[in-house]
């Protein structure tokens, strides 16, 4: 096996497949890539068993064949090349040897044939997204999956396929974010899969802001996506996602309209002397006006006041404020939209007049 | 308070012929073979006779014991027997720590009658800052016979107390004279007065650290002068920095007046030795439990993750686990018990049991999504406290707990006469 490959065009696509690559390993070949050259092209898989990204580049100088080696130490010595270097990259024996003007690195291989592969997609629901589109749903939503938490079926973002488009839901028990996407899919039901945290993660960082479109195909088992020469495949989390419809609240009454900039821009400062842990920060609205206050447990305080555009009775509810915030980090518009109840109830952000994005946060008992 | 008033009055003319104002002024009371102290003070028979504590009538420790028991070389820790070979005339006494508790609670209330800096450090032991009572109640000198005082009118207890700019000196006076001792180590003397003095006679420096400083040829505090703050800052992080300091008799700690919130509430028990009877093994996981649970409870705490062990001879089969919301209920407490025996358990001898809410955190602060609040649970909770809080604990229990450990409850070390850590 044997290719040669200009150090720049090789750099971006090792890095998106290092991603992939989780940093401690059981199995040592789960630490390496998947190299294949056929013809003028080399073929480069990584895996974690959950998550299999592929993906193929022009090459010169070939001599066909298949190896394994490290995919860290690959990119960093890549990384580290100067730019503009040209990489020969030779199989002999055990050994691969990486050559780039006067650096020369000889790295171990183990056996192609031992390399896992994520099962084939079944048969399921196919569409084309615009890349765009499909990272506004996925940054606009995934703050809000939840980290190990033992309701696995939360460590993820939920994918609602329908006529009506495709939409995303993620929910950590305490607050919750959707987001709807104008996508044309083709399915007489409502199917909804769940695709784990670390695969949005890394379809989020792929996924660029042009709107070339790329397939996506739902299997009962796994999501795949192919962007040009690469190929993403998930495996999906097999569980029930939560009855989300159910949580956004209806029927709140006290509608306020804040500056948005001006409110995280508040709540930031006012977080500094919040409760490092809990968070807690309590809001009090009353006619056209809306205060923050919160203390910690050595009795410091912060307040902030904030003009609004509210009319409709007095109220003080308490919240986490990092999940205020990170609503208010991902609302594009200058004014943003809080729909209140009374303190035991949740609360509806979204951005004025824009049913799109709806998020949900359950208020706090201070 | 009478007692105060009078002596208010001659403090005056006391503070003018001792002008000097501390820096720091830090007093620890400590009180004298606290326990046995209570029992012959209840019991005046048992007055000026060796006493020996132990853990009910089947322990076979002791706890602590009277002045009279130490003088034949009984120390805290012997077996019974042991002891008797010593002294044997030894009156073997089954602690009664509601009672000790009770004693202690209003020694440490009576106590802030002279400053509201008052930490207590354990159920025997009190520090004062007292750094800004100078004006009011004159030297600290003063102030430690005050204390002294006020400990013996309120418990007719003797006390030992020291008095320094530092806790660690404080606490290294209180030491020297004992019993009812007072040692004052004005601070400007404090470096001077530890320079001799091992570095392992101080609080907080055990033989693991003594042997790290003894590397660096630091045996005596005098000697950590010599040795740059940041080998041990390094080695130790602030604790380091701060044994730095100690040894030199400019201890930075503060005297700490609230009760920090819990890092665990746990509960455990020695079992049977070599039990393999599963339904046994419930019954003491339903006990502890419920002493668990109802602790949470009563101090509106929750938990989401537990650890729960159990010791064979050799070794603990333990793990942690994680609920999808915090509780504070028995029954989601049991449902992790039972998995530690399903899952972890393979008939080994069992000896003791441990049952641990890790960081628990005020309950019902953060409202959840998916998950209703059991009223019909909370009641029942409600009512089971009121009852077990009014005529004492598993008053009302379920009916398994009939069976359970006839063992009495012990006193911790880290008893405190509030908040989650008043338990026994």
């Amino acid at each position: 096996m044997k290719f040669s490959i200009e150090r720049d065009l090789l750099l971006k696509p090792l890095q998106s497949l290092c991603g992939v690559v989780e940093k401690r390993q059981t199995l040592p070949i789960l630490s390496n890539l998947l190299v294949k050259v056929e013809k003028d092209k080399l073929f480069l898989t990584s895996t974690d068993l959950e998550v299999e990204m592929h993906t193929s580049i022009s090459v010169k100088g070939t001599d066909p064949g298949e190896t394994s080696f490290s995919a860290r130490k690959f990119l960093d010595i890549c990384r580290t090349l100067p730019e503009g270097a040209l990489i020969d990259v030779s199989k002999e024996a055990s050994k691969v040897t990486i050559k780039s003007g006067k650096s020369r690195f000889s790295l171990t291989t183990l056996d192609p044939s031992e390399f896992p592969s994520v099962d084939a997609v079944e048969q399921g629901i196919s569409f084309s997204i615009a890349q765009n589109t499909f990272r506004r749903l996925i940054e606009k939503t995934q703050f809000a999956m939840a980290q190990q938490d033992v309701r696995y079926y939360l460590n993820g973002l939920m994918l609602e396929l329908s006529q009506k488009g495709l939409r995303c839901v993620a929910t950590d028990g305490h607050r919750l974010a959707m987001c709807d996407g104008d996508v044309e899919i083709r399915t007489p039901e409502i199917k909804q899969v769940i695709v784990p945290r670390k695969a949005i993660i890394e379809l989020g960082r792929l996924l660029d802001t042009t709107d070339d479109e790329i397939r996506v195909d739902v299997g009962t088992n796994h999501i795949h996506t192919v962007f040009g020469e690469t190929t993403f495949t998930s495996k999906l989390i097999d569980g029930r996602f939560p009855d989300y419809q159910r949580v956004v609240p209806q029927g709140g009454n006290k509608i306020v309209i804040a500056d948005k900039e001006l409110l995280k821009q508040s709540l930031t400062r006012v977080s500094i002397l919040s409760n490092e842990k809990y968070r807690g920060v309590r809001f009090t609205v009353s006619d056209g006006l809306l205060q923050v206050q919160a203390h910690n447990p050595d009795q410091e305080e912060a307040e902030e006041e904030l003009s609004v555009d509210y009319t409709g009775g007095d109220l003080e509810i308490g919240f986490n404020v990092t999940y205020f915030i990170d609503v208010l980090n991902v609302i594009p518009t200058d004014k943003v939209q809080i729909v209140l109840l009374d303190s035991s109830s949740s609360c509806l952000i979204q951005e004025p007049g824009n049913e799109d994005c709806k998020y949900v946060v359950m208020p706090m008992r201070l | 308070m009478h007692f105060f008033k009078s002596k208010l009055q001659s403090d005056f003319s006391y503070k003018m012929k001792h002008p000097v104002i501390w820096p720091r002024a830090i007093i620890l009371m400590d009180m004298n073979a606290f326990f046995a102290s209570i029992e012959q003070m209840d019991r005046p028979k048992w007055r000026g006779k060796p006493v020996g504590v132990t853990n009910g009538r089947q322990g076979t420790c002791i706890i602590t014991c009277s002045y009279e028991a130490r003088a034949f070389g009984i120390k805290t820790g012997m077996r019974l027997r042991e002891a008797r070979l010593l002294c044997p005339d030894l009156i073997q006494c089954p602690s009664r720590p509601d009672r000790y508790a009770e004693v202690s609670s209003s020694i440490m209330e009576a106590l802030s009658i002279i400053t509201p800096d008052v930490e207590v450090f354990s159920v025997d032991e009190a520090f004062l800052d007292v750094t800004h009572c100078q004006n009011l109640h004159g030297t600290p000198e003063h102030m430690a016979h005050m204390v002294k005082q006020l400990v013996y009118n309120v418990s007719h207890l003797h006390c030992s107390v020291g008095v320094s700019g530092d806790k660690t000196t404080a606490k290294f006076a209180a030491k020297l004279h004992k019993p009812d001792g007072l040692t004052v180590i004005p601070p400007w003397e404090s470096k001077q007065r530890l320079a001799n003095v091992p570095v392992t006679e101080l609080c907080g420096i055990n033989k693991g650290i003594g042997g790290f400083l003894a590397r660096y040829g630091v045996t005596r505090c005098g000697d950590m002068e010599k040795l740059p703050i940041g080998v041990l800052a390094k080695r130790f992080g602030n604790l380091g920095r701060r044994i730095w300091y100690m040894c030199q008799g400019a201890d930075p700690e503060q005297v700490h007046v609230s009760v920090n919130s819990p890092k665990s509430i746990g509960h455990g028990k020695v079992m049977p030795p070599a039990t393999i009877d599963r339904e046994i093994i419930l019954t003491y996981m339903k006990h502890m439990s419920d002493k668990v649970a109802a602790r949470l409870r009563r101090h509106q705490f929750e938990a989401k993750r537990f650890f729960i062990g159990l010791r064979t001879q050799h070794y603990w089969i333990a793990d942690k686990f994680s609920l999808s919301v915090p509780t504070d209920s028995v029954h989601d407490i049991m449902m992790l018990c039972r998995l530690l025996l399903d899952e972890y358990w393979n008939e080994e001898p069992l000896f003791q049991l441990q049952v641990t809410a890790l960081s628990p955190s005020p309950a019902n602060m953060q409202l959840e999504m998916f998950s209703e609040t059991n009223d019909k649970q909370k009641r029942l909770h409600t009512a089971l406290d009121q009852v077990n809080d009014r005529y004492g604990e598993f008053t009302l229990a379920s009916a398994r707990l009939l069976k359970r450990s006839e063992m009495p409850n012990v006193i911790a070390p880290g008893w405190k006469p509030f908040g989650h850590r008043k338990t026994i």
